[in-house]
């Protein structure tokens, strides 16, 4: 294995692409620990696609370099490549072949002779339990069967560094659901993973780090507790029935609290920062007064929160996260 | 927990991918049938409507109409082997899947060789089927064994060039419809102003010196020669010394064609 732990997976330096006057991706430095799952998260048109092709030789860089274990895209092409697995936003199938028979087709490619290969196929179409589609041709399964089939051949030569480009983008939930068991996985395996995703749901769920980044540059770098702190710590929400209740609870909370009061939502906020002992104690502060509320819960700022305060726009998909579910009244 | 990887040295790893990926081109045949329909029917319409409908009104001297138009025919069949190879590269950029071979690593030259060759023998394909229902329908070419070689070298030669075309047209147009738009555009009137279906010397000025001096006349001229027609009566150099002309015309359009296809994979290739 080529990369030892100290040389990163992926780093880039000051990586640009310029599209005439287009500014692409924006002298980005992006590192990637061997090992670790990174999400390049941004809206539309962000610079994450153009991004990922470079750092798979597709597409060649204006300037800054990147290297992939060590080895630099532009200059070490081949070498780059035998590491690397790129997983494209669009299906990289011949629609015209068989799941079984595309696999077969990148294992020979890669190599393997034609026992080998067809083993190959078959071990990853049993591992991502395709038997039932695998033979027919690409271009009659659905969306979901075909990502499994693209990832699959991104899996031919065990690589252990992984990027996909908006794995689940298109796809229906169950189909989402199967993809991200299957990038667990590969992660629990010990595979490097680069994602590029819009969904921020997507990368809370499967990234230890998360790079935002908007017109090709980045904005914000962290995991995805540190994005979320950046736009605000997390609150209890308190809403009484009516303006005597919410008189009642400000007075009594706020001898323990530091509470504020919007009186046109009828609702009383207090700092969380021990998150759950803490709505354990408001809603005991709470009931102890013998109002009746409408709702109390548990906010979390959402990466979507995080999102809107780093970009000014707020994401592609408008899917909040949830509040945590508490007591509905005391 | 790299493969023991598939390093073996130059030509021989470039024939093999070649032949990998020509093989994935020709293994997919059976499974569009349009795609042989396009290299099949068209031809069979244009014998039919040619030799049964509007050739009667034809007078070649010196032969019969049947063996005046296959040759005809078949010389289309090639040129039109440019609007298939060039659709075919077409959808390939567009679906993907060569973002996928050249994310391996293989010779990126073999990406375009392994097209070049599958569409070869598709259309290949084609060009036999038109020459079998040819003698089917009597055409009785007269050949000498020489005449024979010649004329397979010239087929096969010509073939390649217009691949290479093809390959030129499918990178220089976005979208499958496009290539298919613009190559009958500029092939169906090239086809039919090269001596095909009628002789080039009835035809006014304008045609006639387009026919005269287009790629495609030498090639009918000279396949009409070996199977048995009489010497063509030129106008032009190429028309004068059709075998000749027919050979260095399809040198120059790989000359040209070569370059510009590797330039062009390249540009889409660095983006």
């Amino acid at each position: 294995m080529a990369s030892s732990s100290d040389v990163p997976a992926i780093e880039t330096r000051a990586l640009t692409k310029r599209y005439g006057d287009v500014v692409a991706v924006d002298r980005l430095d992006l590192v990637v620990p061997t090992g670790s799952v990174v999400a390049l998260l941004g809206p539309n048109g962000a610079g994450k696609t153009t991004t990922v092709r470079m750092i798979a030789t597709l597409v060649r860089p204006t300037s800054g370099t990147a290297t992939v274990g060590g080895r630099d895209v532009v200059a070490e092409g081949d070498a780059v490549r035998r590491q690397i697995s790129l997983t494209g936003q669009f299906a990289a199938l011949d629609p015209n072949l068989t799941g079984r028979e595309n696999l077969r087709l990148v294992a020979a490619l890669r190599g393997h002779d034609r026992a080998t290969a067809r083993r190959v196929a078959d071990a990853l179409v049993e591992r991502f339990d395709g038997a039932e589609f695998a033979d027919r041709t690409i271009g009659k399964v659905s969306g979901g069967q075909r990502r499994r089939m693209d990832l699959a051949a991104s899996l031919v030569h065990q690589p252990s560094l992984l990027v996909l480009d908006e794995p689940t983008t298109g796809l229906d939930p169950r189909s989402r659901q199967i993809v991200w068991g299957t990038v667990r996985e590969l992660v629990a395996d010990g595979v490097t993973l680069l994602l590029t995703t819009q969904y921020l749901d997507e990368a809370d769920a499967l990234a230890d780090r998360i790079v935002l980044i908007d017109h090709g540059r980045q904005v914000a770098a962290g995991t995805a507790a540190e994005l979320k702190r950046t736009v605000g710590a997390q609150r209890i929400d308190v809403v009484a029935v009516d303006a005597a209740g919410l008189e009642t609870l400000r007075s009594r909370l706020s001898e323990r609290y530091e509470v504020s009061v919007s009186p046109e939502l009828r609702m009383l906020s207090i700092p969380a920062p021990a998150e759950v002992d803490d709505l354990a104690g408001v809603t005991d502060a709470v009931a102890a007064t013998g109002v009746s509320v409408d709702e109390l819960a548990l906010r979390r700022p959402s990466l979507d929160d995080a999102f809107l305060a780093l970009t000014g726009r707020p994401p592609a998909r408008d899917e909040a996260d949830e509040p945590v579910p508490a007591a509905e009244a005391a | 927990m790299q493969l023991a990887s598939p390093t073996r040295p130059g030509v021989a790893r470039e024939v093999r991918e070649t032949l990998l990926l020509a093989g994935r081109s020709l293994r997919t045949i059976p499974r569009v049938p349009e795609r042989l329909l396009d290299v099949t029917i068209q031809p069979v319409v244009f014998i039919v409507l040619f030799l049964y409908v509007l050739g009667s009104a034809v007078h070649v001297p010196g032969m019969s109409y049947t063996d005046f138009l296959l040759p005809g025919v078949i010389a289309q069949q090639i040129a039109f082997s440019v609007i298939g190879a060039g659709t075919a590269t077409a959808v390939d950029m567009h679906e993907g899947v060569v973002d996928r071979f050249r994310s391996l690593p293989i010779a990126r030259l073999s990406v375009l060789t392994g097209q070049v060759l599958g569409q070869f023998c598709e259309a290949l394909l084609g060009v036999i089927v038109v020459a079998g229902l040819g003698f089917a329908l009597g055409w009785s070419p007269d050949m000498s064994f020489g005449d024979v070689v010649v004329a397979i070298t010239l087929v096969l030669f010509t073939l390649f060039a217009f691949m290479w075309a093809g390959i030129v047209l499918g990178l220089s147009f976005r979208s499958p419809d496009a290539v298919q738009g613009v190559g009958f555009t500029i092939m169906l009137p090239l086809t039919f102003m090269a001596g095909t279906f009628v002789p080039i010397a009835g035809m006014a000025l304008v045609p006639r010196t387009i026919a005269e001096w287009n790629p495609i006349s030498p090639l009918v001229a000279a396949l009409r020669e070996l199977t048995g027609g009489p010497h063509s009566a030129g106008g032009s150099w190429p028309l004068d010394h059709p075998i000749a002309g027919a050979f260095i015309w399809s040198t120059i359009l790989l000359a040209v064609c070569i370059p510009v296809a590797l330039a062009r994979f390249r540009k889409l290739t660095d983006g």
